[in-house]
């Protein structure tokens, strides 16, 4: 058994010798492969972050009419009380001067509409923070009634269109990432076996006799396939390797920010990236397996 | 140990490699297929071996009839069968101890075995003290030595060999054909394929003639032709 196991490490360790730049090319198109799989799978999860942050802070405004008297303004910071710990968390009026102020934050790349805005037109704004646990749909509703229900109101806008692009945002990264991994995993299974197949067709002779002198097929075969395992092993740690470090570099990145930027979400903490790399490092396993095996079952009558 | 069954084997329709064969071979004996290249002895040799399968016929090897048995049991068949080759098939980078223990490596012998056996069967076949060299510092005579000894250290009931002395002078090739009886001697059936004339009749032994794949002479103690 044991003259067996040494035969086959010998075999697996002479073979990847032989052929050392399919070798290392087809470790570093896994490596690439697998990271940007990892990569993919820490994006989403930021992104996972960044919506559910957002889902518990989600902001409701209620723009009132310019010109709108105190007792319209009234009725409707009574409506936003009757709300209170049920829907409603808490809410601040943001009356001419805060609107103006606000309007030339948001409008400063955009002059034009920023002329426009005067003390005369603009719209004040009840700023409202929902209740914890407080649904979409929920707030939704609430909107439809402020709007068809309150006196002088302009219009009511929720964050949700925000949260829809952040969604759009995540479907889009998340579409072109996996695209790309998918792709490059091929690849990497690919160039494995092609690696698996060139190696095989070197020892064709040898392969010759191993089949004249009685060696079974799955003797033959698993030299050639612990080199596929190794090869995706090996692009696999390689891959772990450079997640470790562009997720350290981006958590430092991030820490620079602003506080309110809302990058900080994006940063995966905890043991999700112990269980990525695991993941990355299976998945390595399999495609050189993969590979590998295919190869070393189609090729053996070479 | 052999028998073959009205055996037809051809590789394409207008190509008939071996047609309706019949023989059979006991334990021990000493056989020559001969016959033009193209007769039909080789791809005979690889009926035997389970390397081709006939169109028609049954091969029966030490009891069984090799045709039906299933692929995964082929292996355990081949490793009652020696092959000696005109080309000796040995591997370069493999030093001549090396190629010899490769048998014995492949089909799973403990280590200490392989040490025990492969000098004995080196010194068998005269070259002990060779073990350290590779194919190429060895002469054309040697290597085939090297080929039969990788052939026979498994102690086969049957060795087959397909124009063993081809690439020889005829001084080597005789020295090999000694060889290849004394292993005859210690009960492994021999059945080789050759064109050599000189050989055939001075062994004297039994002979199969071929002829387009058909059988057209089976004489004991025969000559070439």
């Amino acid at each position: 058994m044991w003259s067996r196991v040494a035969y086959t490490l010998r075999e697996t360790w002479a073979s990847s010798q032989r052929n050392v730049t399919l070798t290392v090319a087809a470790i570093i198109t896994s490596a690439v492969s697998l990271l940007i799989f990892g990569l993919t799978l820490l994006i989403q999860h930021g992104f996972d972050n960044l919506l559910s942050k957002w889902e518990g802070g989600v902001e409701m405004i209620v723009f009132m009419q310019a010109g709108a008297t105190d007792e319209q303004r009234s009725v409707v910071e009574s409506a936003l009380n009757q709300q209170r710990g049920v829907v409603v968390d808490s809410w601040r009026y943001c009356d001419v001067a805060c609107s103006l102020a606000e309007a030339e934050r948001l409008f400063a790349g955009d002059p034009v509409t920023l002329d426009l805005l005067t003390e005369a037109n603009i719209p004040t704004q009840f700023k409202v923070v929902p209740a914890e646990g407080t649904t979409v749909q929920t707030l939704r509703a609430l909107k439809a009634d402020y709007q068809r229900g309150l006196p002088n109101v302009l219009s009511v806008e929720l964050a949700e269109e925000q949260l829809d692009l952040i969604g759009r945002l995540q479907s889009f990264v998340g579409l072109y990432t996996t695209g790309m991994w998918i792709s490059l995993m091929l690849a990497a299974t690919l160039l494995i076996w092609n690696t698996i197949r060139t190696a095989m067709f070197a020892r064709r002779r040898e392969i010759e006799v191993m089949k004249l002198v009685g060696a079974t097929d799955w003797f033959i075969r698993i030299p050639f396939m612990l080199e596929g395992l190794f090869q995706g092993v090996l692009g696999g740690l390689a891959a772990c390797g450079a997640l470790w470090f562009i997720n350290g570099r981006w958590a430092a990145g991030v820490a620079e920010f602003p506080v309110d930027s809302g990058f900080a979400a994006l940063v995966v903490t905890g043991n999700y990236l112990s269980v990525v790399m695991a993941i990355v490092l299976v998945f390595g396993a399999v495609v050189g397996t993969v590979g590998s095996g295919i190869a070393a079952s189609r090729f053996l009558n070479i | 140990m052999i028998r073959l069954d009205n055996v037809t084997k051809s590789y394409a329709a207008d190509s008939v490699a071996v047609r309706d064969a019949s023989f059979e071979v006991e334990k021990g004996e000493f056989v020559f297929l001969v016959g033009p290249s193209g007769s039909g002895k080789s791809t005979l040799l690889r009926l035997l071996n389970r390397e081709e399968r006939p169109e028609r016929g049954e091969v029966w090897v030490a009891g069984r009839n090799i045709v039906e048995m299933p692929p995964s049991r082929v292996p355990y068949l081949r490793r009652n069968i020696g092959n000696v080759f005109q080309d000796y098939k040995l591997l370069p980078n493999k030093t001549v101890f090396e190629n010899v223990a490769f048998a014995q490596e492949v089909i799973g012998k403990p280590k200490h075995e392989i040490r025990q056996q492969v000098p004995t069967v080196l010194e068998l076949v005269g070259l002990s003290g060779k073990e350290e060299r590779f194919p190429h510092q060895l002469s054309g005579g040697e290597q085939q030595r090297v080929s039969v000894a990788r052939a026979f250290v498994n102690r086969p009931l049957i060795l087959l060999a397909d124009e063993p002395t081809g690439n020889l002078d005829p001084a080597t090739g005789e020295g090999i054909m000694r060889l290849l009886d004394r292993i005859n001697r210690t009960g492994t059936t021999v059945l080789m394929a050759t064109h050599d004339q000189r050989i055939v009749n001075t062994m004297r032994k039994r002979v199969i003639q071929l002829d387009r794949g058909v059988i057209v002479r089976d004489q004991a103690r025969g000559v070439y032709d």
